[in-house]
């Protein structure tokens, strides 16, 4: 750890900010270093965000004062906090689709001459920085059809084009894969090296320990206390964040296998985007009261293996039996007779947005006869019912049953959809990544309900691209390397090192494809 | 988005309110414009602008001038009746809008169903028999075979959407022009070209030739002097059954799923395919009864040289449903309001130097608000929210969600605007 100078370049003091009806920040003090890298903890929905939104000039805070360098400045607009120093890559990025990655980075920062873009000078700066910092990007591209990763390079590149020297980075590691995260890990410590200083916004305690310098945590919109990570551990950052001891490990008895719920035989699914099946002859079984997780690096085949097991896509050979019926070709609806579906992409599949949770908790059950009568909705059974699976999952919203999906907090999301998903109380659980981009309080809060559900004598499918929650998840692991199944690991008995070489393809095991 | 649940936040209000200040700022833009024509026109001047502005904000109560030249005002039920008889085929195609809307489609095909529910029932009124089937009957199925017409038309849109994933609008003002032509054609080479009135080359018999006309159901005593009759309920009833269609069942329940997220209505076992037909069938459906309500009424007269031009009740409708935010029950009073300004144009020709066109510019101004009634509903928000945080009134009910998800809430309004 580099020696720390005293000298604070962003002070927020006593910052609070109210929205009707509920308190965002409340006292919260944050004071940054310069050269360092400050992380802010917190849960969903803590106030992390609105906190970065005042210091970005999107909100303006009720009390308190925000200094830098010591004078009091103040921050009107993003506009302001750009003069200021400040950048920020938000959660959701503020790209143009239609635009190059180029145009993007130059956007309100254009250098002209008599009115007309001088690109030439900046593809050189933007090039030179792009070298530098090895944040490769393709200046040509549109943002639509760049990776994620890359688009996030574009805005880390947009802050760096402006010479800012403050850089919020939002919940950045939420949409990458775990290479992109290594990089951007460095890229990271590279800018601390050079004097800029960071806030990164993040739940995940992993990242934060490997990264901070200094972390903050709220809790419900209140300041909890700063520490350096060199004093503290995972165990006590997020009993701060949560506010009571949290169970990090998956606690679980033995798995009692059953009977076969799920048989994929020779299963294929062709690609959309290029003429390999995404999913070569694949077999495997789940059986009731085990967890069977397909582990792999993103984009080999398992999204394409769940969307042909759900019906969301067609498949083009090998038969799938579910509950000894043969479905390979059903219906989406006649296979939600026997199975629930935790979607990979929960504002893509899993809600509509502009339903309200209540609507939304029904949206595979409305057509039962406890819910409708003659065609028509029973809304008073509808909303008895959502507040139950409110009630029961703990899922936080404004409004409780009538909120609109769109105005909840990612994590509650996920929990409405995770609700809705197991108390249909089918033989068969497909959860994919149900996890992603969760704080820890929620992530325990799953995992012992697909454990729970196990124990009940549920088949559980797991897909997850994090290994920890692979290794600790699972009874079975079944590798998925380039749309085929390339090793079944015990995870008793395997190593994350050895699960890495069969998901790089530098391993295989004989009898993988064959094996039951 | 954050809201309280007092009366004056919430959505509906907000949008009755959005609604109603596009009508104010409307109809105020047609006061200036009625100043300044009148101030340029030595024949009107400010007396006669003053006219121009009463007749605007209260056409529907002029009963004429008196002997002293003065303009005079009270019930008149001349122009309440016409105003409902205007109305009628508004309401149902502002309906045809506002229900495609709700379920993510953008029907601007309205006036292509609607002609081809006028040739459908026309044809079924003055071609069945009156000597041996009874008028009622002959009536009723006009009636449906306009709208079946109608929904069949809008199918095709539909279709081409679910199966090719086209976008409904480019289908729909292609279908458009094909049913012009269509109808012309149907007229043209049948023996209906020979239905003609005199010489009046071009137009078909009234339904009345074959004895065929919308019950009056006693508003013809109610509204004296005036083309109302049953239409305006049945188009009120209709109007009904949809509100409870899209809000109560499950079937209204399917279609907005479909429409907010084909995405996740497809994962839940929901067809989102047939639902998208099934939208544009029943936004077709209603255009075809709009025009079926006005053509057998008896008093209207059908030109089928139709190939030059789209009727102007099809597209009406946009701004009908827009005005009303898509609700069902709202289009009710919005199509009222714009059959009213119909009848303030007609008194503004008859008893002023004014003509008639000023109205259109009252109702040119409104669409372009109604279109940003979005923005309007924010600004009202936005105003409310600063009062909020002056006062720092407690919030007398439970909060709002989530003041991270500022992105979320952009998102948001992005999308509506690309809506509007």
């Amino acid at each position: 750890m580099r020696d720390m100078e005293a000298e604070n370049i962003i002070e927020m003091l006593h910052i609070t900010k109210e929205f009707p009806g509920i308190i965002a920040n409340d006292d919260i003090t944050l004071q940054l270093r310069k050269g360092e890298i400050h992380a802010l903890l917190g849960e969903n929905g803590a106030g992390k965000s609105t906190l970065m939104s005042v210091l970005f000039g999107l909100y303006q805070p009720e009390a308190g004062e925000i200094r830098k360098n010591g004078q009091v400045v103040k921050i009107n607009n993003p506009n302001d906090a750009t003069a200021l120093g400040i950048g920020m890559v938000h959660q959701h990025f503020k790209l143009i689709d239609v635009f190059t990655v180029l145009d993007n980075i130059i956007l309100g920062a254009e250098t002209t001459r008599l009115g007309f873009l001088q690109k030439r000078e900046a593809r050189k700066k933007v090039e030179a920085l792009s070298e530098r910092y090895g944040l490769k990007v393709d200046l040509d591209a549109k943002v639509e059809d760049i990776t994620v990763g890359m688009q996030q390079r574009v805005e880390i590149l947009k802050m760096l084009y402006r010479d800012n020297e403050i850089l919020i980075f939002d919940e950045p590691t939420a949409v990458l894969t775990p290479q992109e995260i290594d990089e951007l890990m460095a890229t990271m410590k590279e800018f601390a090296r050079e004097g800029k200083s960071i806030l990164f916004i993040s739940h995940k305690l992993n990242e934060i320990m490997a990264v901070a310098d200094r972390v903050t945590v709220l809790r419900k919109g209140k300041y909890i206390g700063t520490v350096e990570t060199k004093d503290t551990d995972k165990q006590s950052l997020s009993n701060m964040m949560v506010g009571r001891p949290v169970q990090l490990e998956v606690v679980k008895d033995p798995a009692h296998p059953t009977d076969v719920v799920l048989h994929v035989d020779h299963f294929t699914v062709p690609s959309k985007s290029h003429k390999r099946n995404a999913v070569h002859e694949v077999s495997f079984d789940v059986r009731a009261g085990e967890i069977v997780c397909i582990a792999g690096i993103d984009g080999n085949g398992q999204t394409e293996l769940v969307y042909g097991l759900t019906g969301l896509e067609k498949s083009s050979g090998g038969t799938v039996t579910l509950c000894g019926k043969d479905i390979t070709h059903a219906s989406i609806h006649q296979r939600g007779a026997n199975m629930s579906h935790i979607p990979e992409d929960r504002h893509k599949h899993g809600l509509v947005l502009d339903f309200t949770l209540e609507q939304n908790m029904v949206l595979q059950r409305f057509r039962e006869p406890r819910f409708q009568h003659m065609g028509f909705i029973r809304n008073g059974e509808v909303r008895t019912y959502a507040e139950g699976l409110i009630e029961k999952f703990d899922v936080r919203s404004g409004q409780g049953p009538v909120t609109t999906a769109r105005s909840m907090s990612g994590g509650n999301q996920q929990k409405a959809i995770i609700a809705r998903e197991l108390d249909r109380e089918k033989p068969l659980i497909v959860a994919v990544q149900p996890t992603r981009g969760l704080d820890v309080g929620a992530i325990e809060y799953i995992h012992s309900q697909l454990v729970a559900e196990r124990d009940q004598g549920k088949a559980i499918l797991l897909v997850s691209l994090e290994l920890d929650e692979v290794m600790s998840l699972s009874d079975r692991i079944l590798v998925m390397y380039e749309g085929e199944i390339v090793g079944e690991l015990d995870p008793k008995q395997t190593t994350v090192q050895e699960m890495g070489l069969y998901m790089a393809g530098a391993k295989r095991s004989t009898k993988a494809g064959e094996q039951a | 988005m954050k809201q309280k649940s007092s009366f004056w936040s919430k959505d509906g209000t907000k949008s009755v309110l959005a609604s109603l200040l596009s009508i104010l700022i409307g109809l105020a833009v047609g006061s200036v414009i009625v100043i300044l024509v009148g101030l340029l026109n030595p024949a009107l001047g400010l007396s006669g602008a003053w006219d121009g502005i009463r007749l605007i904000f209260g056409g529907i109560f002029s009963t004429g001038r008196n002997a002293a030249g003065a303009l005079t005002f009270g019930f008149n039920s001349t122009n309440v009746g016409n105003m409902l008889f205007r109305a009628t085929p508004l309401i149902l195609t502002g309906l045809s809008v506002a229900v495609a809307f709700k379920t993510g489609l953008f029907n601007i095909g309205a006036p292509g169903q609607y002609l081809m529910g006028t040739a459908a029932s026309l044809m079924l009124a003055l071609g069945i028999p009156s000597e041996t089937v009874p008028t009622w009957l002959i009536w009723t199925i006009a009636f449906l075979g306009g709208i079946l017409a109608g929904a069949l038309w809008g199918c095709i849109p539909g279709l081409v959407k679910a199966l090719l994933n086209i976008n409904e609008v480019l289908a729909c003002i292609m279908t458009n022009w094909i049913a012009a032509n269509l109808v012309t054609w149907m007229f043209d080479g049948s023996d209906f070209r020979n239905l003609v009135e005199n010489t009046k080359s071009g137009y078909i018999y009234k339904t009345t030739y074959n004895g065929v006309a919308t019950a009056k159901l006693g508003l013809d005593k109610l509204f004296p002097n005036s083309q109302v009759n049953g239409g305006i309920l049945i188009a009120i009833v209709i109007a009904i059954l949809m509100y409870i269609l899209m809000s109560k069942t499950t079937l209204g329940y399917q279609l907005k799923a479909c429409g907010s997220n084909r995405h996740a209505a497809r994962y839940a076992g929901i067809a989102d395919k047939r639902n998208i037909v099934l939208s544009m069938a029943i936004a077709g459906g209603l255009s075809g009864a709009a025009a079926a309500l006005y053509y057998l009424s008896g008093n209207t007269e059908f030109f089928w040289s139709t190939y030059q031009t789209l009727p102007a009740t099809g597209f009406n409708g946009i701004p009908v449903a827009l005005l009303a935010a898509s609700h069902p029950i709202a289009v009710i009073f919005t199509g009222c309001f714009m059959s009213m300004l119909d009848i303030v144009g007609l008194q503004l020709t008859n008893l002023t130097a004014y003509n008639e066109y000023i109205t259109d510019v009252i109702i040119a101004t409104i669409v372009y608000l109604s279109a940003f009634s979005l923005v309007i509903k924010m600004l009202l928000s936005g105003r409310r929210k600063r009062r909020t945080a002056a006062v720092s009134a407690p919030a007398a009910a439970p909060a709002p969600a989530e003041p991270d998800k500022a992105a979320g809430d952009d998102a948001k309004t992005t999308k509506g605007g690309d809506e509007a």
